[in-house]
């Protein structure tokens, strides 16, 4: 690819130059011949004759707006940012993988139906995915369909709610039911959640994990993470009920080093390293609780 | 020792510029690389339009000036068509651009519900299985082939095996080929029945028909697979008696999904009812539609080609009944029967669609028909090698397993209409 453009970019001079040393006053029949040149004078190439990037290099998966349920072919990064730095080592190779689009937002309408409270959704097949830990769902409702990180139990052929109402009393919520956290009954085992109403999910997304709905304080929640430690959201946040799927995704036996490889994680570096304080068991506080709570505002303050 | 002296370079300039209190990443004199850190894209600032007030641009300079405007050309239009770079005007406005969307079932379409969601669309009643007395037709030692048997499994080792020279021919050559193989094999009965010869196979026509339901439109449009049509149309499968009883039939819903759901929904559309031939073909009357699983559309699943057979004969039926009755939605007097057959290369899917109604809007009322035979293999193995599982022949290679019921349905269809 780049030496055939490096080609055609010297081909853009060579055929100038003959144009240019060509006589003026050519016969009549041979300008007609010439006269065709123009048009089979080759554009030149933007991204080689300026700072443009090369259009190989464009990573387009990432920035389309438009909602698919097609997997997505994407290129390995390697770990490099944009800018072609390292910003996480030991990543690289492995199978090749194709991406599809997750809509985190559950709460998410179709056009033309915003001012609805509620979606029902069916589970049309529940499959694995290379690019996260848990397993993901093709749910479809009214006239569109989705990708969204199943459950523990979730089956082809279930039908799945989700909800933006919180009533006085707290629902009897199934397990892949997406609620407000102020609707859920405190105790309530729940995953993808939102830190932000509307934002979408962000938090316990990864293979067999849950978080625990601990207390509602006046329009806030806390909700203790996988991490244990314990963090407090608005209300309005939504979540859906039950566990991650996948959830023997740690007992799985990698087997040897080359399968790692095929995941597309590199080896680490190999050498012998005297253990410091980093390793073993340590007593300290649980972390305090950490507050997500009109974080915007909080910023602007100060 | 260089990049040594560049990272000295670029850690005094940081120093010197955050002493300033400002513009801290802005080492001009290095790349930021050097500096050992990377900053965030940052977003374009939003400039606020003025009125009556020129932004001064450096257009005139021909390169970049600080505190200049940065200019903006209007798009460069060619003055002659390009294809490859055409951008399509917007959709609103197009002439044919109308508020009220449509939806348009294609050879593409890749129904999620299947046939339930074709029945809804079609308002029709299914009744699983094969015609009677179609099959009777085909029963009848009068209307079969010399050595049927024997053709027919030569026809299928004629697709699979003799028709090309590659090793294993593909799905996409050895499907059509398998049903032209079966075509000319009852062509062949032309002898017999002269009713025959009043028949023509067409290719690549593109249907068009259009109908409401409920308060959605929809359309039928594009080329499909293979019609057979004649000079006189099919009989009714069903009497009287059966289609005043199907508005007892109630259609199937399948809330939470709507019934349009992948079907393409568009803006720029025109409603035509058109069976894809002008006015004075001789062989107006579609009898029989051949549509091959894989070929120039995508592949299909089973399921999804049954649907597609049925929207399809339903297309056909419902352009030739607006031919005949006109526009307005009625019960028919005469109802137009359309059949179809769809192939794998192995499995069979029959459909023999009758339209008894034009008055699709509600759900009550008179409802099509439709017979659905579904997943009839013609022959169980088809092999190129053997298959061999420890050391054991578990399939033969050749033919193996031929089914001759598949091929007297398919021979009941062709002969439908022209044999007693």
């Amino acid at each position: 690819m780049s030496v055939a453009s490096l080609c055609r970019a010297f081909r853009v001079f060579s055929l100038n130059s003959s144009i240019l040393s060509a006589p003026l006053h050519t016969p009549l029949a041979v300008r007609g011949v010439v006269g065709v040149t123009p048009l089979l004078r080759p554009h030149p190439i933007r991204f080689f004759s300026s700072t443009e990037p090369r259009p190989q290099n464009r990573t387009l998966w990432k920035q389309t707006d438009k909602y698919t349920v097609r997997p997505i072919g994407v290129k390995k990064t390697g770990g490099r940012d944009y800018t072609g730095k390292i910003r996480r080592r030991g990543i690289g190779g492995g199978h090749k993988q194709r991406y599809r689009m997750i809509d985190f937002q559950r709460m998410r309408f179709e056009p033309g139906k915003e001012k609805g409270t509620q979606i029902e959704e069916r589970v049309i097949e529940v499959r694995y995915d290379p690019c996260r830990s848990g397993d993901i769902a093709l749910v479809a409702g009214g006239n569109r369909k989705r990708w969204i990180i199943a459950t523990e139990n979730m089956q082809a052929g279930d039908l799945i709610k989700s909800s933006s109402v919180i009533g006085r009393m707290a629902v009897l919520a199934n397990e892949g039911d997406a609620h407000p956290l102020g609707a859920l009954p405190v105790g309530t085992l729940i995953n993808n959640l939102e830190l932000q109403p509307g934002r979408g999910a962000q938090y316990i997304r990864a293979a067999g994990t849950c978080g625990v709905l601990l207390r509602k304080v006046n329009g806030t929640a806390i909700i203790q993470l996988p991490s244990k430690q314990q963090i407090q959201v608005c209300e309005t946040c939504v979540a859906t009920v039950g566990r991650v799927s996948n959830v023997d995704h740690n007992k799985r036996v990698i087997g040897k080093a080359g399968r790692n490889r095929w995941f597309g994680i590199r080896p680490s570096s190999g050498l012998w390293k005297r253990k410091g304080g980093w390793a073993g068991r340590k007593i300290r506080p649980l972390p305090s609780l950490k507050s997500y709570v009109n974080v915007s505002s909080v910023s602007v303050q100060p | 020792m260089f990049s040594a002296t560049v990272r000295r370079l670029a850690l005094s300039g940081r120093k010197k510029v955050s002493a300033e209190g400002e513009l801290l990443h802005r080492c001009l004199s290095v790349s930021s690389c050097a500096c050992g850190k990377t900053f965030p894209r940052k977003k374009p600032r939003d400039v606020p339009e003025i009125q009556a007030l020129e932004r001064i641009t450096y257009a005139e300079r021909k390169h970049y000036v600080p505190g200049l405007a940065k200019p903006v050309f209007p798009d460069w239009e060619k003055d002659w068509h390009d294809p490859r770079r055409y951008r399509a005007p917007a959709a609103e406005s197009m002439e044919l651009y109308k508020e009220r969307p449509c939806y348009i079932y294609t050879q593409r379409t890749n129904p999620l519900e299947g046939v339930r969601q074709a029945l809804w669309l079609t308002k029709t009643k299914v009744v699983p299985g094969f015609p009677a007395q179609l099959l009777a037709l085909a029963e009848n030692p009068a209307n079969q082939l010399e050595d049927q048997d024997e053709r027919v499994q030569n026809a299928i080792r004629h697709a699979r095996f003799w028709d090309t020279n590659q090793l294993r021919p593909p799905k996409e050559r050895y499907c059509p080929s398998l049903l032209h193989n079966l075509l000319h094999l009852c062509r062949g009965l032309q002898v017999s029945h002269p009713a025959l010869g009043h028949r023509m196979l067409a290719e690549k026509y593109s249907l068009s028909a259009s109908w409401t339901r409920g308060e959605d439109q929809f359309q039928v449009r594009g080329q499909n697979g293979f019609l057979l049509s004649s000079t006189t149309p099919l009989p009714a499968v069903a009497g009287d008696e059966e289609i005043r009883s199907t508005s007892d039939n109630l259609l199937e819903t399948f809330y939470p999904i709507s019934p349009t759901i992948d079907l393409q929904c568009a803006h720029v559309y025109q409603l035509r009812n058109h069976t894809g031939f002008r006015e004075d073909y001789p062989y107006p009357h579609a009898h029989t539609l051949f549509i091959t699983e894989a070929g120039d559309a995508p592949k299909l699943e089973p399921e999804q080609l049954r649907a597609k057979l049925i929207m399809f004969a339903f297309g056909n039926a419902l352009a030739r009944a607006r031919a005949l009755y006109g526009n307005e939605s009625r019960v028919l007097e005469k109802p137009v029967v359309v059949q179809s057959v769809g192939t794998s290369g192995r499995l069979f899917q029959f459909v023999v669609f009758q339209l008894n109604t034009t008055d699709l809007e509600s759900d009550s009322g008179v409802k099509n028909l439709a017979w659905v035979d579904a997943d009839q293999p013609l022959y169980d193995f088809a092999k190129v090698r053997p298959f061999i599982k420890k050391k054991v022949v578990k399939v033969p290679a050749g033919l193996a397993g031929y089914q001759p019921e598949t091929f007297k349905k398919f021979l009941a269809l062709y002969l439908h209409g022209a044999a007693n």
